[in-house]
């Protein structure tokens, strides 16, 4: 591969990654059409390509998330049950189910989604609602250093049932399709269970390396993952992800909302694309 | 054990996994540059084996390979949420906190699980 090829992939991959970080998604999103359109790499390997962008963005971030508080550890781990899950029942199901619809429904979701996004962009966190007894039962309830308004939030989440039916579903489409699993986290978590949008994204972030690396033994065992395309990935989306990580904290909710939203509209027209045979 | 603990020790796996693979990706890297990704930094001969065939990391790291280090530097990469889940375990086993065992396991174990046995 020449030089200036590995130098474009590792520049769109840390945009990836640094975008990946503060949205909390795996910025597969960027790096599987940059490969295929920009740099001709077979749509296979793309795939397995941003496999390894999620897992870097992952680790990479969170690493600084679970530290400064932003990750809840609790609730990570209680919705990673449902999305490893999910996963597991989506990769068996791949070879069953006609994804074709799937892809139109999922790329509707997030576009609606998005919309939603911009109808919230004035929310800030506010007063602790009183948390339910379930939610005190299974630890849920945190509090985070919110450096933009210079405050400790206190947070508890609300609908925990649909919002555990959501990330069984973010898991079941990423075994499924390979796509969205990270933006259908953050959605869960802040649309569903009313969590504030930096630890949706944080916690999100958190999850999907797990979710991830629940599928990549299958695509490492396919050979859809090339070392020599993995490595400008992921050296690109480890070192973006390192440096949205530390931005995150600092951002305020609008902002945050700010860069979710046109994410959301990027992957839902990729989704879309890929169910109506455009892609 | 303290929340701060937990959460330095959950944050320290992260950064010795990501450290470590950055680390493997760029030998593969500067390797690659020197003496191409089938090459051997120790001169053995030229590799032919397939680079998306991670049976021969082990063979490839002795010849110092560039290509070894970056299979390397990705199955470090996969591990790392793996044993991010285990030293969660092993926090709330500390903590005593019997429901989170039980979740953290039930995780780890759907996790190897897919990962060694769904294909």
């Amino acid at each position: 591969m020449p030089f200036g090829t590995d130098a474009g992939i590792f520049a769109v991959s840390l945009v990836a990654g640094l975008v990946g970080a503060v949205a909390g998604i795996g910025g597969g999103v960027f790096v599987v059409p940059a490969l295929t359109l920009a740099f001709g790499v077979d749509i296979r390997l793309a795939i397995g390509a941003s496999i390894v962008s999620v897992i870097a963005t992952s680790s990479g971030s969170a690493a600084a998330y679970v530290r400064d508080q932003m990750t809840n550890l609790h609730i990570g781990m209680f919705l990673e049950l449902a999305t490893v899950l999910g996963a597991i029942a989506g990769a068996l199901l791949a070879s069953v189910v006609a994804p074709s619809l799937l892809f139109v429904t999922l790329g509707l979701v997030l576009l609606g989604s998005a919309a939603l996004q911009v109808v919230r962009l004035a929310d800030i966190p506010g007063p602790a609602v009183a948390p339910s007894a379930t939610a005190v039962r299974l630890g849920l309830v945190g509090s985070y250093p919110d450096r933009n308004l210079g405050r400790t939030v206190g947070y508890a989440p609300r609908r925990i049932p649909l919002g555990v039916a959501l990330m069984g579903f973010a898991g079941l489409v990423s075994g499924l399709l390979g796509i969205g699993s990270g933006a259908l986290k953050v959605l869960a978590m802040d649309g569903a269970m009313g969590l504030p949008i930096k630890v949706s994204s944080a916690t999100s972030n958190f999850m999907i390396g797990v979710t991830a690396a629940a599928s990549a033994g299958i695509y490492l065992s396919r050979g859809d993952v090339d070392p020599r395309i993995a490595t400008p990935v992921a050296l690109g989306v480890l070192g973006g992800a390192l440096v949205g990580a530390r931005i995150l904290p600092h951002l305020s909710n609008r902002a945050v909302r700010l860069v979710f939203a046109p994410v959301l509209v990027l992957i839902g027209l990729q989704t879309l694309a890929r169910g109506l045979g455009l892609a | 054990m303290t929340p701060e603990r937990f959460r330095a020790w959950v944050s320290t796996v992260l950064v010795i996994g990501v450290s470590a693979s950055a680390a493997l990706f760029l030998l593969g890297f500067i390797g690659a540059v020197a003496v191409g990704w089938a090459g051997s930094l120790t001169g053995a001969s030229t590799g032919t084996a397939d680079s998306t065939d991670f049976s021969t990391v082990g063979a490839g790291l002795a010849a110092a390979r560039p290509i070894a280090f970056a299979q390397a530097g990705l199955l470090v990469l996969v591990a790392t949420p793996v044993f991010r889940v285990i030293v969660s375990l092993a926090a709330f086993a500390l903590e005593g906190d019997r429901l989170y065992v039980a979740i953290t396991s039930t995780v780890l174990a759907l996790l190897l699980f897919s990962i060694f046995v769904v294909r």
